[in-house]
This record gives structure tokens, C-alpha cells and sequence, in this order.
């Protein structure tokens, strides 16, 4: 049998009831006021999974209404627009917006690095904690008479709105501003100073890039709007004129202030996901990322480039035609960094290993959605077809397929790749790949109707509609009941691994970086001592072994570990 | 050629839903009916293809990498190149050149689609919660756009409460409406439709407004020339032509379409009072006239009507209310009605009074209950009216 790492033991040999994340203290209190990453990871992810739930039964039931062209009496046009309003709010701001850094960024990236923990342990317990008051907030403005401005709160319709919940609501999402502000600090802190000895910028995992570039946006980003939801609330409240033109102020400039975040914003969803899929496919194809540097590159080139480009979301509100086009422009050149992503991760594919685990197959399912929701990007950046296609449901379309088709995939296929590393325990692959492949057929039927609806003319956030219309909302909410049962029997399948799953190995996949290295789940400190690293996509020295049931990292022979180790042919740098 | 009007707008005004029409288009876009929409349909077509072609070669390489490199039982074999600069670049450069080509095609539309000719006709737009309100340059207003044929059309709009958006698909033209600002769009539309409502074309509101965003759909009706003429002339003179005593059922049903979404008739709530009896208060015109209305500040509608006081008579308030609206604020409403003032001439102030005083005389949809006789001075054309009731 090999060793792990000639400077300590191996921890292949320990048993499941000896020390791990999940044992190390007991009872509720030791869980509510941990420091431990993985601990605040975890409990991270089930108060978004939880939030998951809620959004998607908020879109279920708007796709249902949507069933019949005219009015039904089970949902009045109030309630429509609640729901409509309580499914984009819920879904980007407690979902998909904290999902991959808060709660896989958190487990994962201190691992990644070989350290125990994250730069400021008590900050990334007061993000968690802001997170659940935040959502607090949320649930009181449901109670306080619900709000129906849309999640993207433009004015003066949300200054004038009669209903109650809307200064909670805006609290509440000033609140998880700050929460992602905290993560996103932490994790700069931490990716600067707690790297291990042989990580260099340039050997980090990818997904540690996608982390990095995340936080630069959350911090720089969000205080943006931060800053703007509390004018709308002053100007609610005290009838301080900002945006409302009835009290002296300026709605557009709302919508410039709004999008000057919510456009980096939907990078903050994308970016992170986009680092999973490097980890996925690198792993599963078992073989070095193609053109690391790119990939990279990319995910910094898409952080800078998503702070310029806001004002495409307003070419036809009214701003002057030189303004769009240069948004128009600068927009264009975010097309560019992700399609070198997309041919590199092809290119990963070229001459690999390829197993088509859970995780793998949510990997090219990305593949295929992202291509999708990038492509159609496209027509939205380009100036005179998007004035055909704004505000319809063409964009709904375009926006699903990324955040949804992407980043929220991504962000589940994260989850079944470090899933046996979380918990200790494998999944069932054949509910795991059904549940996969429903979701992903799902997806397709309910959104890629919603290309053909908008491009006809089928206005968004409509709660009646054009009969002739009817035929492909009736396709869609089909398509989301079939995604709807992908996700229940994904949830289905991770559960019930936690009851009877075969226990983990460290190493189910075949992974090369250091989260493969450790016990699955990981003993509190992560590592004994900080481990030197080598060519983290350097798969060469992964093979399966038998006695520890899985694939193990064979240190001895990385020649940067070991200065004996045999010359090998094939060897990257 | 008047009798066609005279019968045909009053139907379009108060007559149910027409059969739906049918999606008209291709695969992807509905049909193209402005001058401008083919520029628009070259380009999406553009993008469209290139979207295909991409997508193929993405899926097919995808398919066929992950077929022929599958992993046989646990062995690894990692040897592929880890980069390869030249094509890297390449896949830099294509996209990056593409992209260009991209935003020239766009911003070429976008500038004509931008730019209305000199020689448009101006039409000014009023959006409002949750309705349109079209003015020709002659004063008439109307709730469906008529617009001339083959010729230019420039459209100047501006919002009294919220953002909405101007968009027809078959145009391929959209704008927001932005109160404080006023906003431009412009199209020409060669095909004329007449006045049937199964080949007009689909407006919509395309900015979310509030509770009735998707009730804010009208038609738009292209004429040709002397048909617009005509029929621009014939409204110009239309409410002033109807006997004082029959505009009630003339020109106020037609007007109570921008308030049906706030006031009920039946006395259900709504964001508006109900003009119905409700909450132990009688009709609109019974309560105002006996005083009854209680506003928010605690006062009653006594306190302010009668000689020396601030309305000399109950139609005086219904008129500063429609027009001055906020004023007084009726309990418990917040300020959310829209003033019409400018929009609706004194004489259909007038005939909205006294539709209120006769409710009963209409359904709960604000349609007179008895057949609207022809306009006494026209003779009816039966051959128009026929074509236009298909
Ligand atoms: C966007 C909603 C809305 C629309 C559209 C609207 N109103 Fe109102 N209206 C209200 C509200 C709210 C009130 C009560 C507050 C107030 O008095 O201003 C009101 C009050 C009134 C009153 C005083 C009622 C009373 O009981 O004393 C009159 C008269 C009136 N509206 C007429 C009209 C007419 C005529 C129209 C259509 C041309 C119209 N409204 C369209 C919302 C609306
Ligand atoms: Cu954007
Ligand atoms: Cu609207």
C-alpha cells in the first residue's frame, strides 16, 4: 500500500466512528456556534436547499396558473404577482447567489488549500448568521402583506406599491448583501494568505480562481446595492424624492444603480459554477484542465469586463443610443472569455478517462445548457434584435438557461461530486444519473419553449395572455412538473445515502487535488500539518487501489514531493 | 364611409375579446410588418444560424470525445496536451471577430431604428395603470392605435404613474414609457389591416406596472390613407355629434375602459372605490350626492359640497376627482389614481356623470344593456358594417 504523504500517517485506515467534522462535538449549540468551515458549509447548504424548495414551489405555481390564457380563480393577479415576485427574489438572492461560495466554497476551499480553516472563522459564522436573519426578514415581509415589485425592485413602482412587505423585504436583502460581502472577504483573505507551500497563484484548482473572482465582485458589487435598496426604502418611508420623477427624482437612475450589481451579480452566480465544472470535468475525464492559464485568465477578464456592461440591460428604457452601444459593445467582449471556457473544457474532454458519474453527467449537461444560454445571449447583446426581445420571455428563457441551466446545475453537480466527501457516504448512482437526466430533460422542455414564446412576442410577468400563445406555456409547465419530480428524486437519492449510503472512500472519483487527500468526511482540522502541494491536474499519479476502495494520490511519486521519485514520461508542468 | 365608423369603433370599444388569431410568422418570429422589422429579422436570423452551427459542433465533439475516450474499468490514462497556445488563440480571435461583426450588424439597425424620419406623423402616447390613451395631432384620443399606412409614424410618450413599455412584436419595436421623460419610437407599417380585429396587431405593455400589466394589451389598426383621414375627421367630430342626452352610452363606455381596472361597478374592491353599491354606501352618484363619501382624513363629502363651500355641486367633485385626483383622498384608498386631466375632454367628463347616474342602465362591464341605435343624422351602410362585424 502507498502512503499518502511520507511526512504523517495515513488516515486512510480510520474508521467512520473515529474523529471527523460531523462527530468531533456534539448537540445543536456546537453546530449553531462553530467555526468549523465545514460545519457553517453544510449548514449553509441545507438553509439554501430549504430556500430552493420554497423558490421552485413559488415557479411551480406560477407555470401552473399559466396553464390557461384567462383568468382562473384559484390565483388572482395579486397573488400572480407575488409568486412571480417571491420565486426571482428567493431564487437569486437566498439561492443562487450565495449557493456555490457560501455553502461548497465554504467546505471546499480551505481544503483545497490544505488549511484548516478559513481566514476569519468568527466572520464566516457572522455571514452564516446575517444569511438567516436576512431570510427572517424575507419571511416577515410575507407576513407584514407580501410584495409584488419583481425581484429586481424598479422604481416608482416599488415606491408606490401598496403592499406592506416591501421595506422588510428590502431590509432583509441589505442584510444578505452584507453576508455575501463577509464571505467574499473571507475568502480573498484567505486565498492570499493561507495558500500552501507549492501553490502558486497559478497551481491553484480552478475552482479556487472561480472563488477568487466571486469575492472581488461580492465585495466590490454589492454595497452597490446595498446602498440603492436603502434609498428606495428612505423613499418609501420619508418621501425623499430619488427615484420617484412625482417627488423630483429620477427612475432610470434607479435602474443604472440597480443593474451596476445585478449584472456582476448574475457573474457572482456563473463564476463560481463555471469553477465547478473545471473540477468536474478535469476529474472525471482524469486528466489535466487544457489551457489552465486560460481558464483563469477568463474568470478574472469576466469580473473586470461584468462591471461595464450594466446599461445593456436598459437599451430600451430610454437611455441615449450612444450609451447602448457601447454597452452593446463592452457586452460582447463577456462572450468571448466564456467561450474560451467552453472550448477548453471540450478540449479536457480530448484523450481523457471519461466516467460518466452523477457528477460528470450534471458536468455536460452544463456543457450543453451553458452553450445554449451563451449563444442566445448573443441576440440579447446585440442592438436591434434586443429591442425586439427585451422584457419578453425570450430572456426568461436566456436567464434560466444560465442561472438556472448553469449555475444552479452546476452548483447540484458540485454537490454529488463533494457529496461523499461532506457526509462519508456514496450515493446511489442510478437514482443520482435519473434524477439527472429528468432535471435536464425537464429544463429543456420548460425553458426552450420560452425562446419560441418571447421571440413570437409573449411579454414577461404576464398573468393573462394572447390564447395563441397557450399551447407552448402548456409544453413549458409539463416541461417544469418533469423537472420538478428530477429534483425530488435527486433529493431523494442524497438523503437517503445519508441513511444507507456505502461509506465513502477519499477518493471516489479519481481527484488529484487536495480535498481528495483527506478522509471523507474530513476530521475537524482537515490536515494534521499544512501538506506541500504539487501540479494539482496532474493525473498522473492518481490510481485506483484496492485497499482503500477508492483511487489514491500517490505522493511518492511527484517528483515535487518526493525528490526520488522515477522520471515518468507524460510529466506537465 | 362614415356609418362604417360610426358602428364599427363603438364595437372594438365595449365588444368581448375576437376570436384569437392565430400565430402568424415562422418557427421562431411572428410575422414582419414594418419596414424596419426585416433589418431586425436578417439580423437574429444571423445570430440564429451561427447559434446553430456552434451548438453543433460543441454537442457533436462533446458526444464523440466523451464516446471514444470512456474510461475502461479504473485504469488512467491522463495523457492528453495540457494547453496548446495556437489553439487557444484561434478560439480567441474567431469569437472576438464574430462578436464585432455582431455589434455592427446591431448598432446599424439599432441607429435607423432610432431615428424617425422628418417627415413622421407624431401621435402622442399616455400610459397610465393601467391603460393607453392615443392623441392625434387633430385632438382625438383613442385606446386601440390607429395608425396611416406606409408612411412613417412617430410615437412621443410619456407615463403619469409608473414605467411601462410600448411593444409590438409584428414591428419589432419596443420602448419604455418613463414618467418624467418622454420617450420615442417610430415605425412604418406598409400593410393595412382595416379595422378587423383578427388581423390587427398586438400592443402590449412590456414593463411590468402593477396588478393589470397584462390587461394593458390593445390592437393596432393600420388604414390607408384616406381611410385614416376619414377616420380621423369622423372621431374628430364624434362625441360633439352625439345628442347631449345620448353620450352616456356613447362616449362613456368607451372612457369607463380606463378605469374598469380600479372602480368595480358591481361593488367589488378593487384598487379604487367601487362606483357599485358597497359597504352600506349606495352607487357612486347616490353617495356623492347626499354627501356620504368619507375620506381618509376623517372628513365627509358634506363638509365640502354646497353653496360658498369648496364644490358648488356633486358633478363639480366627480370632476375635480377625475381630473385633480389625490385631492381628497376617499377612505381607505391611497393615492393611486392617475389624473385624466388632458385626456378626457369636458364632454366626456360630462357623459361619465351621467353614466354614473345611470348605472343601472349597464352591465357589469360598463355595456349598455339596450342596442345602441345609429347616430340619428347617418345612415348605415350595410355592406361596411357586415365586413367589419365578420
Ligand atoms: C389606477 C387606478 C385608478 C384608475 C385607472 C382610475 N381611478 Fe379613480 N380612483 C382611484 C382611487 C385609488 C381612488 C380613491 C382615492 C382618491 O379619492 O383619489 C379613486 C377615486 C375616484 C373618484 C372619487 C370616488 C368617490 O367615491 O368619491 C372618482 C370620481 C374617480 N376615481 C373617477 C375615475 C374615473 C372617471 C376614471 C377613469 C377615467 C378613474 N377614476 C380611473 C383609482 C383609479
Ligand atoms: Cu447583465
Ligand atoms: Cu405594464
Amino acid at each position: 500500500m502507498t502512503t499518502l504523504d511520507a511526512s504523517r500517517p495515513t488516515h486512510l485506515n480510520i474508521e467512520a466512528s473515529s474523529d471527523n467534522y460531523l462527530t468531533h462535538t456534539r448537540g445543536l449549540l456546537s453546530w449553531a456556534f462553530t467555526l468549523d468551515h465545514k460545519r457553517i458549509g453544510v449548514m449553509y447548504m441545507f438553509a439554501i436547499l430549504g430556500s430552493f424548495f420554497v423558490g421552485g414551489v413559488f415557479a411551480l405555481l406560477v407555470r401552473t396558473k399559466l396553464l390557461f390564457p384567462d383568468a382562473v380563480n384559484w390565483m388572482t393577479a395579486e397573488q400572480y404577482n407575488q409568486a412571480f415576485t417571491l420565486h426571482g427574489a428567493v431564487m437569486v438572492f437566498l439561492v443562487i447567489v450565495p449557493s456555490i461560495p457560501a455553502a461548497l466554497g465554504n467546505f471546499i476551499l480551505p481544503i483545497m488549500l490544505g488549511a484548516k480553516d478559513v481566514a476569519f472563522p468568527r466572520l464566516n459564522l457572522a455571514s452564516f448568521w446575517l444569511w438567516i436573519f436576512g431570510a427572517i426578514f424575507v419571511v416577515i415581509s410575507l407576513l407584514a402583506g407580501s410584495f409584488d415589485t419583481g425581484w429586481t425592485f424598479y422604481t416608482p413602482y416599488s415606491t408606490r406599491t401598496t403592499l406592506g412587505g416591501v421595506v422588510w423585504v428590502i431590509t432583509g436583502v441589505f442584510i444578505l448583501g452584507f453576508s455575501s460581502i463577509f464571505t467574499g472577504m473571507n475568502f480573498i483573505v484567505t486565498i492570499h494568505k493561507l495558500r500552501p507551500p507549492g501553490m502558486t497563484w497559478f497551481r491553484m484548482p480552478l475552482f479556487l480562481w472561480a472563488l477568487y473572482s466571486t469575492a472581488l465582485i461580492q465585495v466590490l458589487a454589492t454595497p452597490v446595492l446595498a446602498i440603492t435598496l436603502a434609498l428606495v426604502a428612505i423613499e418609501r418611508v420619508f418621501h425623499i424624492g430619488v427615484f420617484d420623477p412625482a417627488m423630483g427624482g429620477d427612475p432610470v437612475l434607479f435602474q443604472h444603480f440597480f443593474w451596476f450589481y445585478s449584472h456582476p451579480a448574475v457573474y457572482i452566480m456563473i463564476l463560481p459554477g463555471m469553477g465547478i465544472i473545471s473540477e468536474i470535468i478535469a476529474v472525471h475525464s482524469h486528466r489535466h484542465i487544457f489551457g489552465y492559464r486560460f481558464i483563469a485568465f477568463s474568470s478574472i477578464a469576466i469580473a473586470f469586463f461584468s462591471f461595464l456592461v450594466w446599461g445593456h440591460h436598459m437599451f430600451v428604457s430610454g437611455q441615449s443610443g450612444l450609451m447602448g452601444a457601447v454597452f452593446s459593445l463592452i457586452t460582447f467582449s463577456v462572450a468571448i472569455p466564456s467561450a474560451i471556457k467552453v472550448f477548453n473544457w471540450l478540449a479536457t474532454l480530448y484523450k481523457g478517462s471519461i466516467s460518466l458519474n452523477t457528477p460528470m453527467l450534471y458536468g455536460l449537461a452544463f456543457l450543453f445548457l451553458f452553450t445554449i444560454g451563451g449563444l442566445t445571449g448573443l441576440h440579447l447583446g446585440t442592438l436591434n434584435t434586443d429591442i425586439h426581445l427585451h422584457d419578453t420571455y425570450f430572456v426568461v428563457a436566456h436567464f434560466h438557461y444560465v442561472m438556472m441551466g448553469s449555475a444552479l446545475i452546476a452548483m447540484v453537480g458540485g454537490l454529488h461530486h463533494w457529496w461523499p466527501k461532506m457526509f462519508g457516504r456514496m450515493y446511489s448512482e442510478a437514482l443520482g444519473k435519473l434524477g439527472c437526466v429528468l432535471v435536464f430533460v425537464g429544463f429543456n422542455v420548460t425553458f426552450f419553449t420560452q425562446f419560441m414564446l418571447g421571440s413570437h412576442g409573449m411579454p414577461r410577468r404576464y398573468y393573462l395572455y394572447q390564447p395563441e400563445f397557450q399551447i407552448y406555456h402548456v409544453i413549458s409547465t409539463c416541461g417544469s412538473y418533469i423537472m420538478a419530480l428530477g429534483f425530488i428524486i435527486t433529493g431523494i437519492c442524497l438523503l437517503k445515502s445519508l441513511f444507507s449510503g456505502k461509506p465513502a472512500p477519499a477518493n471516489p472519483w479519481g481527484g488529484r487535488s487536495l480535498e481528495w487527500q483527506c478522509p471523507s468526511p474530513p476530521p475537524h482540522d482537515n490536515f494534521p500539518t499544512t501538506p506541500r502541494v504539487g501540479d494539482c491536474y496532474d493525473f498522473s499519479i492518481v490510481r485506483w487501489d484496492d485497499s482503500a476502495g477508492g483511487y489514491v494520490v500517490d505522493r511518492s511519486l511527484d517528483p515535487e514531493l518526493n525528490p526520488n521519485a522515477p522520471k515518468r514520461a507524460g510529466a506537465h508542468h | 364611409m362614415n356609418a362604417f365608423f360610426s358602428t364599427i369603433v363603438p364595437t372594438i370599444a365595449t365588444a368581448p375579446p375576437p376570436a384569437p388569431r392565430e400565430l402568424t410568422g415562422g418557427f421562431w418570429l411572428p410575422q414582419a410588418s414594418s419596414v424596419n422589422a426585416e433589418n431586425i429579422d436578417a439580423t437574429f436570423y444571423f445570430i440564429t444560424y451561427l447559434g446553430y452551427f456552434f451548438f453543433a459542433l460543441i454537442v457533436a465533439l462533446m458526444v464523440i470525445f466523451v464516446v471514444k475516450y470512456r474510461q475502461r474499468g479504473r485504469e488512467i490514462h491522463a495523457e492528453g496536451p495540457t494547453h496548446h497556445t495556437a489553439l487557444e488563440v484561434t478560439w480567441t480571435i474567431i469569437p472576438l471577430l464574430l462578436s464585432i461583426l455582431l455589434f455592427y450588424f446591431g448598432f446599424k439597425g439599432f441607429l435607423s431604428a432610432s431615428t424617425p424620419p422628418l417627415n413622421s406623423y407624431q401621435i402622442d402616447v399616455t400610459a397610465q395603470q393601467w391603460s393607453w390613451s392615443f392623441k392625434y395631432p387633430n385632438g382625438v384620443v383613442s385606446d386601440d392605435l390607429i395608425v396611416p399606412a406606409d408612411k412613417p409614424v412617430k410615437l412621443v410618450m410619456r407615463s403619469e404613474d409608473v414605467l411601462h413599455s410600448l411593444f409590438v412584436p409584428d414591428f419589432r419595436v419596443k420602448k419604455d414609457v418613463v414618467p418624467g421623460r418622454y420617450t420615442t419610437l417610430w415605425f412604418n407599417a406598409p400593410e393595412p389591416t382595416g379595422m378587423d380585429a383578427r388581423k390587427a396587431h398586438h400592443l402590449f405593455c412590456t414593463e411590468y406596472c402593477g396588478k393589470d400589466h397584462s390587461n394593458m394589451n390593445r390592437k393596432v389598426y393600420v388604414l390607408n390613407q384616406a381611410e385614416f383621414d376619414e377616420w380621423a375627421e369622423y372621431q374628430r367630430t364624434a362625441d360633439q355629434r352625439s345628442p347631449v342626452d345620448e353620450r352616456y352610452f356613447r362616449v362613456a363606455p368607451k372612457l369607463y375602459k380606463r378605469c374598469i381596472s380600479c372602480h368595480t361597478l358591481d361593488g367589488t374592491p378593487s384598487t379604487g372605490p367601487s362606483w357599485g353599491a358597497h359597504d352600506g354606501l349606495p352607487a357612486i352618484w347616490e353617495r356623492t350626492e347626499k354627501g356620504l363619501t368619507k375620506f381618509g382624513d376623517g372628513t365627509t363629502l358634506k363638509d365640502y359640497i354646497g353653496p360658498g363651500k369648496e364644490y358648488e355641486t356633486p358633478e363639480a367633485y366627480i370632476s375635480d376627482s377625475i381630473l385633480n385626483p389625490g385631492k381628497h383622498l376617499v377612505a381607505p384608498f391611497g393615492n393611486a389614481m392617475p389624473t385624466f386631466k388632458g385626456q378626457i375632454s369636458d364632454v366626456g367628463i360630462q357623459a361619465l356623470i351621467d353614466f354614473m347616474k345611470r348605472l343601472d342602465e349597464f352591465d357589469a362591464k360598463g355595456n349598455y344593456l339596450k342596442p345602441i341605435p345609429p347616430l340619428p343624422q347617418q345612415t348605415a351602410d350595410p355592406k361596411k358594417t357586415a365586413n367589419a362585424a365578420k
